[in-house]
């Protein structure tokens, strides 16, 4: 029976706040500072959980957050620990694992069945016949795994931060504190980190002294210290999940991650309470006396009615005076040890009349006749390691508390690096060797009692501080105080049943004699054992079962501990949400200066690297009319579109015409000031990487246009060729800085004549790839005389600041001459018509110029240009492949769509990569690669399009519309 | 009052501002936010405990090439060797050396910038000699970041140390905030902390949503001239 405890037990509850939250659908009370598994016990509900694999009733056994014992499903969340879940109004708590009620689960029939189920049997079943397999995987997904994904929850909001300091302490304990304080005092600007709500580790529930006063004196006098110190942030319930290259540390706290720079860090953590292995030793009652301590000392709940406590070592004899302070009989304590020596403790309890039965083991925890709970245990004397005379004695209790010693808690330092030896005199683990800038304190480092792990903390801050940097002037003082020397504890805490059922590992349903099969079937080695009996991989990776295994596993092979090894340890150590690692996600988006107003016109945006286009304007469900309409307008009247988004570099120099020379496949040492040519570049392997106009401003200076998408790579390549040339260059991005509108269609000129009075745009004044700088609307002006669209048009590049301005101006003259912007769609449907190409779509990673039938833009005298050699090896060698136009009906005839095969023979020649209906010529025209042989116009082409039908078309000269190009030349 | 929207140059986040309750007045040919309509004691509170401003409208100038330092110590710039270093000028605009061949010129608190109005009158192409001028005005939003909250945000979206302690006043990092690449000025308004952040101009309505984002865990929220006037007329000892 559990109840609640008055105060002062209770240390983190808030006993003015009541909260009220669900279990399995039923109501309960709490405090605030609860924990959902303490907040239960206190309700006396003593399940909370089925186990993975017999489905065994299971109630809490470590209480630190660590074992499976306590996973819960908490609203849409599985898998939560109700040992750490803080309690919080309203929370709905359901069991897991389970086929029925938590109380009744159909699937305990396993257990029944367990000798069906030997270890590693699923590797050893359902794959024969092989035509099974699908039927046992649909029914293992079903049974197996934990909570329920509620793939409809809420995104919740999870987000990162980062951290510096000189020095870390992990772990809030004794040492912790102390390594913490002292660091500080040397200058270090110190993070301690714990994972438990309040600082004091060890000191908060358990038992220094016989009087049980000293924890909480020196819990007291460690936390005043950091607190009063402004060097040291205090981080509570927080995870630290491992260490990587440079002392840099992610942690979890709440809904964020942090990610932490160290110079030095100081580990901690502390040591885990290992348990005692015997039949029935997952019965919900038996739990570690770390379990019983904290359940009474920091959430004020009495943890049973009449106890029995067995000990591997002085551990118990704490937990059963504290069991006694808190009205809980204790029928015996049953100590491990063949001479159980007599402390201040064992004196106190004989005082309080507790027998004590050395060389004594529980043999077996017996359940209630009808329920899940402990009501009585069976111990036995110990005869040798892990042998026991049959049954002595008999306790009725519904409380058995063990302790089988402790294991340091090393996962970080392991991880880290660390490595450890066992002690076969004290029967325990200590840090052999630590990785530069790490330091080990406390119980984690092997020192054992409340004196050596203050003074093994300060020596360890002392050295961290040093690591860092700092001066911290001379070694602390490491003498020790009076204190009684710790016993060894007992060397065997493993007592295995002849009907089984002493469990190894309780995360995975791991018996003793499930290890000791698999050791007999040849997997004998520590990492073996582990991934064929799942040993150690359940949420508690091992912490209260690797230790017992090995030591099983040393025995079968007559080795020592250390002969036998430890697993690896990796990060994460401790669980972390998808969401933590996701963290808040940063997508950068790149707007024009127009960007408001094509959203005001009702445009659909479309990505472009990392920008926003316009595809269209209007309505969605129109999309294909109106690109149509919008490129006809261009066609017959006045179109504008937002060009902003082509990239801009300012090539500026003595040397910029020879810079252009080398960079680009083109001739640019003679190009005139005030003109525009196209620009071609290949990279070294003379594949076409980007094309554009250079625009000769200066006779030192270049405004060369990129690809939207293209730019930045451009940029880098001219960087990193002028770093290698030394010309006397200087290259600027400027794609931001300028806005930039493409106005065309054969009433753009005077559109643009009403706004802009100091450039002649006639054509004998402003000819077809001309270059001017002039105003629009009083806005400074680069006007660009080009023809993508095949139209009469004018790019018109101004400051970005500006460009909102000039689209309103543009807008607003045009109106009267039917003006209408245009989105990406309708540009590439009026580009494909002129038979222009566009990088990226009908050039892939291995297009040529050659192959893109771009040999006019190969300067044919010049000695270099990135790319040369390949380019000239490739002609010389022949074609593979050519980009060609082609046509077809525009009525009656399934439109391939981008990359469709053209087939011939069976064979793949080639492939669509831009293709459209062209309201102007009312036929589907389309750019695609052939074979050479292919490519002369008026050839026959064998296209194959959805459903592996075949469709012909027809090789056709490009420009496919105004091929004398006197539109765009008017 | 100033409208963006009437003026002929307009910063890219104005319509966040005016989502904001922005205030305007003129400064040059732009609309600056001057309040978000507080009482000023507010106004101030809240850029000495997180605030973010526009100042994408002030005057700045960039100046790249091989020969900057000549060029600039050549029209009265006092600039030193040292790079990632901003050096404040005595009619107060700021030279913010990014490395050897490139520097930044940002105009004073009040949008004032005399020396750049100077030095973008004595640049010409035709004697641009190794020193190349770069309209920052327009390649670069600029965004200023106070209170004493900014670094605690700041680790919240770039990984460089930025606490006081470390990132001394007018240091410059050339880093990465919120997955853009963003220069970070340390600039105090007296004694409390300030950042200027300078980034690419079409990712400032990206950026500055994402660092209210980041703030409002702090009750970070735009704050406009006046808080700024506010701090370094506080922060002037009075005659």
């Amino acid at each position: 029976m559990m109840t609640r405890l008055p105060e002062p037990a209770g240390l983190l509850l808030d006993r003015t706040e009541q909260v009220s939250f669900q279990f399995e659908g039923r109501q309960y009370q709490g405090y605030r500072g609860d924990t959902v598994a303490s907040a239960l016990a206190a309700n006396d509900v003593s399940v909370l959980s089925r186990s993975f694999k017999y489905h065994r009733p299971r109630g809490i056994h470590s209480l630190s957050g660590l074992d499976a014992n306590t996973l819960v499903q908490v609203g849409p969340a599985p898998n939560r620990f109700a040992d750490r879940e803080p309690l919080v109004p309203d929370l709905e708590v359901m069991g897991q694992n389970y086929w029925g009620t938590l109380r009744h689960d159909r699937l305990a029939v396993f257990g029944l069945l367990h000798r069906f189920f030997p270890v590693g049997f699923y590797y050893k079943a359902f794959y024969k016949p092989r035509w099974t397999w699908p039927l046992w995987a649909k029914m293992i997904r079903r049974i197996a795994g934990l909570g329920t994904v509620d793939t409809n929850a809420p995104h919740g909001y999870f987000d990162k931060q980062y951290l510096f300091c000189d020095v870390l302490v992990v772990g809030g304990g004794a040492a912790g504190l102390a390594a913490a304080s002292q660091a500080a005092a040397a200058g270090a600007e110190v993070i301690l980190v714990d994972e438990n709500a309040a600082l004091g580790g060890g000191l908060l529930y358990g038992r220094a002294d016989a009087g049980g006063i000293r924890a909480e004196e020196e819990r007291a006098r460690l936390v005043g210290d950091v607190e009063a110190s402004d060097r040291i942030s205090v981080m509570t319930e927080t995870a630290c999940l491992g260490r990587y290259a440079d002392n840099w540390l992610p942690l979890v706290r709440g809904n964020r991650l942090y990610k932490l720079r160290t110079k030095a860090l100081v580990v901690a953590t502390g040591s885990l309470e290992q348990p005692l292995v015997f039949r029935n030793n997952d019965l919900p009652g038996v739990m570690l006396s770390s379990a019983a301590q904290r359940l009474i000392k920091l959430y004020g709940v009495k943890p049973g009615r009449r106890a029995v406590v067995a000990t591997a070592g002085d551990e118990g004899y704490g937990a059963a005076l504290d069991l006694l302070d808190a009205g809980v009989e204790v029928a015996a304590v049953v100590d491990l040890r063949m001479d159980a020596p007599r402390t201040g403790m064992s004196d106190t309890l004989a005082a309080r009349r507790v027998p004590v039965h050395a060389a004594q083991a529980p043999w077996e925890a017996v359940p209630q006749r009808k329920g899940p709970r402990l009501a009585r245990v069976r111990v036995a004397r110990i005869e040798e390691d892990g042998v026991c005379a049959p049954s002595v004695d008999s306790f009725s209790c519904d409380l058995l508390v063990v302790s089988g010693g402790h294991a340091p808690a090393a996962a970080l330092l392991r991880q880290a690096g660390a490595t450890f030896t066992y002690d076969s005199a004290r029967h325990a683990t200590t840090v052999a060797e630590l990785p530069p800038d790490v330091f080990a304190a406390g119980d984690v480092a092997g020192s054992t009692g409340l004196d050596a792990a203050m003074a093994d903390g300060r020596r360890a801050g002392w050295q961290a501080a040093q690591s860092a940097g700092f001066d911290a002037g001379l070694e602390p003082d490491a003498a020790l105080a009076e204190e009684e020397p710790a016993a060894a504890q007992a060397a065997w805490p493993i007592f295995p049943h002849p009907d089984h059922k002493a469990f190894v590992d309780l995360d995975e349903d791991v018996q003793v004699h499930d290890l000791e099969d698999a050791i007999a079937e040849g997997y004998d080695h520590v990492e073996l054992l582990k991934r064929f009996t799942t040993n150690g991989m359940g949420p508690s990776q091992g912490r209260h079962s690797s230790l017992n295994a090995v030591r099983i596993l040393a025995r079968a092979k007559s080795r020592s501990v250390d002969e036998t090894g430890v697993t690896t340890v990796r990060q994460p150590i401790v669980p972390v949400t998808m969401g933590h690692l996701a963290g808040r996600s940063f997508e950068p988006v790149r707007y024009t200066a127009m960007h408001f107003r094509h959203l005001e016109a009702g445009a659909t945006m479309m990505p472009a690297g990392l920008w926003l286009r316009p595809e269209f304007y209007g309505d969605k469900a129109r999309r294909q009319a109106l690109i149509r309409e919008e490129a006809k307008n261009v066609r017959d009247n006045v179109g504008i579109i937002d060009v902003s988004t082509l990239g801009g570099l300012d090539v500026r120099g003595p040397d910029a015409a020879e810079f252009m020379n080398r960079m680009y496949t083109f001739a640019y040492l003679k190009q005139p000031v005030g003109r525009s040519r196209y620009v071609l570049m290949t990279d070294l392997g003379g594949v076409v990487v980007d094309d554009g106009v250079a625009c000769r401003m200066h006779e030192d200076h270049f405004y060369v246009t990129a690809t939207t998408s293209g730019v930045d790579n451009v940029y880098r390549e001219m960087l990193w060729y002028n770093a290698q040339w030394r010309l006397k260059v200087d290259v600027t991005n400027v794609t931001a800085a300028l806005a930039g509108v493409n106005i065309a269609g054969p009433n753009c000129r005077p559109v643009l004549e009403t706004l802009c009075d100091d450039v002649d745009l006639s054509p004998e004044g402003f000819p077809y790839m001309g270059v001017r700088e002039g105003h629009v609307a009083g806005i400074p002006t680069i006007f660009l005389r080009v023809g993508f669209v095949g139209e009469l048009g004018y790019e018109l590049h101004v400051p970005a600041s500006q460009g909102e301005a000039l689209w309103d101006a543009l807008m607003e003259a045009g109106k009267d001459h039917g003006i209408r912007p245009f989105g990406v769609e309708a540009q590439r449907l009026l580009r494909l018509e002129k038979g222009h190409i566009l990088i990226g779509q009908d050039t892939d990673g291995l297009t040529t110029p050659h192959e893109a039938d771009m040999a006019w833009a190969l300067a044919k005298k010049k000695p270099f240009h990135v790319g040369i050699r390949s380019v000239r090896m490739q002609a010389a060698k022949g074609l593979t492949r050519k980009l060609v136009g082609f046509e077809m009906p525009g009525v009656d005839v399934e439109q391939p769509k981008e990359c469709h095969l053209v087939i011939r023979g069976g064979e793949i020649t080639g492939r669509v990569t831009s293709v459209a209906y062209s309201p102007n010529l009312d036929k589907i025209v389309g750019l695609a690669y052939v074979a050479p042989d292919q490519s002369e116009p008026g050839t026959k082409i064998d296209i194959r399009v959805g459903g592996a039908r075949m469709v012909s078309a027809t090789v056709a000269k490009i420009p496919f519309f105004d091929p004398d190009g006197a539109r765009q030349e008017l | 009052m100033a409208i963006p929207a009437e003026e002929r140059r307009r910063s890219p986040i104005y319509r966040a501002l005016e989502a904001h309750g922005a205030r305007f007045e003129a400064l040059g040919d732009f609309a600056v936010a001057s309040d978000f309509g507080r009482e000023a004691a507010a106004e101030a509170a809240q850029a000495e405990s997180l605030g973010l401003a526009d100042l994408t409208p002030f005057p700045r100038i960039g100046f790249k090439g091989w020969n900057i330092a000549p060029w600039l110590a050549g029209n009265g710039v006092e600039m030193g060797e040292t790079s990632n270093r901003a050096y404040p000028q005595a009619d107060g605009t700021r030279i913010a050396r990014l490395g050897p061949g490139e520097a930044l010129v940002l105009a004073d608190r009040s949008g004032a910038g005399p020396l750049i109005e100077t030095l973008d009158q004595a640049w010409s192409m035709a004697e641009a000699d190794g020193c190349f001028q770069v309209a920052r005005d327009e390649t670069s939003c600029w965004l200023l970041l106070t209170g004493v909250h900014a670094p605690s945000m700041l680790a919240k979206v770039c990984a460089v140390d930025l606490r006081l302690q470390a990132f001394a006043a007018d240091a410059i990092a050339q880093t990465n905030v919120a997955r853009l690449n963003v220069i970070v000025i340390r600039g105090d308004l007296g004694p409390v902390p300030a950042f200027d952040l300078i980034t690419d101009l079409a990712s400032a309505v990206y950026l500055w949503g994402a660092l209210l984002d980041a703030m409002a865990e702090y009750d970070g929220a735009p704050v406009g001239l006046a808080a700024i006037r506010a701090l370094l007329d506080g922060s002037e000892p009075s005659s």
